[in-house]
């Protein structure tokens, strides 16, 4: 392990239909905003971390270069980090070792996506590679349909259960949203609404799915020492964790799905955790899809495989249960991918210091923030504490 | 987020040419002769479909050639109503995992043959293990679609 | 920082175009330096890869395809964007953050699958104000040139002569992609493509698959018994829009002082043995010598005339040919990192330096003109 990292603070646009602001200017808010709420001076960082999807999301290539002047960077070293949707986190996970090696005290972390600009799932369909997959890939949702449907199967899972317990989610977490400022779809939904939507891919249905969002999220990432300057309450990096499954899909199994396991043990091992469900407080679970979310709690040991459904519908993942999962609503309710991991950190720091305002979940000491990424292929996992 | 100004719209398309290696060009010479090839793994024994030059766990050179079933059973599928960007051919389309005879993985391609209208009419002719086969085009231009589609082999298991 | 971080072994692939795919030059240059370093897979702690969307096949999300090829199956690994000395540092990062003992560091670009650098780099711009000027790399090189030759009189024989001596260079030089005898006078007959910039003063479009392996310093020395040590560091980012910079005053110079700072280094011309410089276009190269602090400022052509940066001169500059023989994008910088381990490690071959190397520099920039630049310090 090397030094203590701190996180001082985070801060997020607004999300939607962002067409008010260009590109840089939606980055800029972000980053205006986490030193006006830290009250740190952007000359005393000592580097930046950016990143985004792909360069087909806007169609400008290496974006670090055109958002150099917004994230601060100039005269400063930059590290431009990408890993396809699980970018947020490993963005994170840069800001991390950058301080924890000893190279920086104060590194300004940043992802952003502006998904209205350009075609998104036109984008998703070129993470295929054009000899042997790319045909047959229908853009994010095929890809994850398959693996829901094949988790389903695997354990035998009653299709109206698995249908209930992500209608639970769908509804509970557009309401859920409505507690988060930042968010983007907040809607109050009834079973009818979310069991008839249209199909996007059988079986996902219109509600089963985040939207896309325009937005931008910026965090500080600091030494004890900066940390200490400070002089506020920050949360500390207790556990970090990423894996990567082979590129083609169909090599091996989604259900019990080998790197959403092992980047949560990596984290864990890190953390010393035990047993998630108990010492976990919180959890921002990337969920863009409501029966993939299902399939992360098991994964992640919050509960057995085969399990998420039935302690989904008794409420253990609910913002009153054993272990609230996504009280900001989620990916599901917001989606801008270059920045969304980066939120769920931003968020499970905001639980761990008290600052969730309408959604903190009462005495939180210890949350999750996940994402995911690739061709149903990267699993990036960071633990926060209130305690170094 | 009153106030929307203006936008400006810009395609780029980029011509792109890719070296398709030995590897692949054996594949898709195998499909022009109606054949399913794939590579098996000195070390670990998994057969590889379509075919690869390494295995990714132990990182060793793939030159073992076996020509794979061309019948499996479905894994997992997916149905699009509608068209979607490099959609192959038009929606509806049900795109399948199919576990071919005698391969470990799964092999990424399209179902065809059944009544396609909506996702239940699907349902009713598609589940994990229900037995497929390759159809062929009968013209074959060395491409992943040179297989038609996979077709169930019968309503019953 | 409390360890010392080496590299260990490194593997490459020449630069000409290959008919071999993507994908299998990825994992053919991964495993020759697992094999060359004699560590399996699983021994490995970390990956750090290097690739760029747009640089690679217009397959986005580049390090979903070649993860596993590249050895990070299963394991806690990353992926840097457009740079590939940004991949080499987060690795170091990742070993000093005590985490790790041993980093892959990849950089992939197959150049030969792609469009022309030109139209790639043009991606760079923004949609509204540049992008519909035609803005792309040449042609901010070009902007870049007159501006230089202007003020500081440099002249077309000197920017010319870089190409002779890179090019000349390139011919020892297994790895690199265009290397010939040229004289002065034939890169000025040369086509002229974005005047005052000539076809041969601007670099070719090249393949180019690289894999290092770094170690902390203990398990280092049972991998090797010629580690070859990081010593420093340095990189920084100018302003986006190319009229709002200083094209003859870029960041060069504080990547350079951060990096020599690091490494203890006070006099480079002096302490410096060998320079790896990233100069996709003839004249950048003098441009950058001024901004290392091999000469004065307005006096990179009066440099290369004295024979100074030639591989018999008192600071040898791209030995290896440099960029102009040899351009794969994004990969650039690790090989001219690449080079310098080689010159320390007295591993050259043909091209091996007369002159005793202890210390290294390597150059990354990418961007219009040099927006971002990335130096490295390398010794024994």
């Amino acid at each position: 392990m090397g030094r203590p990292v701190a996180i001082l603070g985070s801060g997020q646009t607004v999300h939607g239909r962002r067409f008010d602001v260009s590109y840089p200017e939606l980055v800029k808010e972000a980053v205006d905003a986490v030193f006006e709420t830290t009250g740190i001076s952007p000359a005393d960082i000592d580097g930046v971390v950016f990143g985004t999807m792909p360069s087909m999301m806007e169609g400008v290539a290496l974006t670090h270069f055109y958002f150099a002047d917004v994230l601060r960077s100039v005269g400063k070293p930059i590290l431009k980090t990408e890993t396809c949707g699980s970018t947020g986190v490993s963005l994170a996970i840069t800001g991390y070792y950058w301080i924890a090696s000893g190279m920086a005290d104060l590194v300004l972390v940043v992802g952003s996506e502006k998904m209205h600009e350009g075609d998104a799932q036109a984008t998703m369909t070129t993470v295929l590679e054009p000899f042997y997959q790319r045909f047959f890939i229908s853009g994010a949702p095929g890809v994850f349909s398959m693996q829901s449907q094949g988790w389903t199967v695997r354990f035998g899972i009653p299709e109206d259960k698995i249908r209930a317990a992500a209608t639970k989610l769908s509804i509970d977490h557009h309401h859920d949203a409505f507690d988060n400022p930042y968010a983007h779809i907040k809607k109050r939904l009834t079973e009818d609404e979310v069991n008839n939507a249209r199909i996007i891919t059988y079986p996902v249905r219109l509600w089963d799915v985040c939207p896309t969002s325009d937005g931008a999220c910026a965090m500080l990432f600091a030494s004890e020492k900066a940390a200490k300057k400070l002089g506020k309450k920050v949360a500390w990096v207790k556990g970090v964790g990423y894996s990567g499954d082979e590129y083609w899909f169909g090599d091996s199994d989604k259900a019990e799905w080998q790197c959403a396991i092992s980047a949560s043990r990596q984290a864990y091992e890190m953390a010393g955790i035990k047993n998630p469900r108990k010492e976990l407080d919180v959890a921002e679970v990337y969920n863009p899809f409501t029966f993939q979310e299902l399939l992360f709690y098991e994964c992640f040991g919050f509960c057995g495989f085969g399990e998420a459904c039935d302690l989904t519908l008794k409420g253990v993942f609910g913002r009153d249960g054993e272990l609230p999962i996504s009280p900001s609503g989620g990916v599901l309710c917001t989606n801008p991918i270059g920045a969304t991991g980066l939120n769920r950190v931003a968020e499970a720091a905001l639980q761990v210091t008290g600052q969730a305002g309408a959604h903190q979940i009462p005495g939180a000491k210890t949350s999750l923030a996940h994402a995911m990424g690739g061709v149903v292929q990267f699993n990036g996992v960071m633990i926060l504490g209130s305690e170094k | 987020m009153e106030k929307e100004f203006n936008t400006f719209k810009n395609v780029i398309r980029l011509p792109h040419k890719y070296a398709a290696g030995p590897t692949y060009t054996k594949f898709y010479n195998g499909l022009k002769e109606s054949k399913i090839l794939g590579t098996r793994c000195p070390s670990c024994a998994v057969t590889f479909v379509p075919a690869r030059s390494f295995c990714p766990k132990c990182m060793k050179n793939l030159d073992t050639w076996v020509e794979v079933a061309q019948e499996g059973e479905v894994q997992t599928w997916t149905y699009a109503g509608k068209d979607f960007f490099g959609i192959p051919g038009k929606a509806p389309v049900v795109i399948v995992l199919v576990k071919l005879d005698g391969t470990e993985g799964s092999f990424l391609h399209l179902i065809g043959g059944i009544n396609l209208e909506s996702a239940d009419t699907v349902k009713k002719a598609l589940r994990k293990g229900t037995r497929v086969k390759a159809v062929w085009n009968e013209e074959k231009k060395g491409h992943m679609l040179d297989i038609k589609y996979f077709a169930p082999l019968s309503k019953k298991r | 920082m409390a360890d010392r971080v080496g590299i260990v072994e490194v593997a490459m692939t020449p630069g000409a175009e290959s008919k071999d795919n993507f994908l299998d030059q990825v994992f053919r240059t991964s495993k020759e330096l697992l094999d060359k370093a004699g560590i399996s897979r699983d021994e490995v702690g970390t990956v750090v890869s290097a690739s760029s969307d747009v640089f690679h096949g217009g397959v986005s999300c580049a390090s979903s395809y070649y993860w596993d090829a590249g050895a990070a199956f299963l394991k806690n690994a990353s992926r840097q964007d457009g740079e590939s000395l940004f991949a080499f540092i987060y690795a170091v990062m990742r070993i000093l953050s005590g985490n790790y003992s041993t980093a892959m560091v990849l950089g992939v670009c197959k150049g030969s699958e792609n469009p022309a650098n030109d139209m790639l780099t043009h991606f760079f711009t923004d949609p509204f104000y540049q992008r519909q000027i035609g803005l792309n790399e040449t042609v901010a090189a070009a902007l870049q040139k007159r501006e230089y030759m202007t003020k500081y009189r440099i002249t077309e024989e000197q920017c010319a002569a870089v190409v002779v001596k890179n090019l000349g260079n390139a011919l020892k030089n297994p790895y690199a992609h265009v290397k010939k005898r040229v004289s002065v006078e034939d890169v000025l007959a040369s086509e002229m493509v974005m005047e005052p910039l000539r076809k041969m003063e601007c670099a070719p479009k090249s393949e180019g698959m690289i894999a290092m392996l770094l170690a902390r310093e203990d398990v280092a020395v049972k991998l090797t018994d010629k580690p070859v040590w990081f010593k420093g560091y340095g990189s920084s980012m100018d302003h986006f829009y190319l009229g709002d910079r200083d094209l003859l005053n870029g960041q060069l110079g504080t990547a350079a002082a951060k990096a020599y700072e690091m490494a203890g280094i006070t006099n480079p011309k002096k302490e410096i043995h060998v320079a790896e410089i990233c100069e996709p276009y003839s004249f950048q190269e003098l441009l950058w010598c001024e901004d290392l602090g091999f000469c004065d400022r307005g006096k990179g052509g009066k440099l290369i005339e004295s024979g100074a940066t030639g591989p018999g001169g008192k600071i040898p500059v791209n030995p290896s040919g440099g960029v102009l023989a040899h351009n794969p994008y994004v990969t650039r910088g690790l090989y001219r990192l690449a080079e310098g381990f080689l010159q320390v490690r007295g591993q050259a071959g043909e091209r091996q330096l007369g002159r005793k190397v202890t210390t290294a520099l390597a150059h990354g920039t990418h961007g219009f003109a040099g927006q971002c630049h990335a130096v490295v310090i390398i010794g024994k």
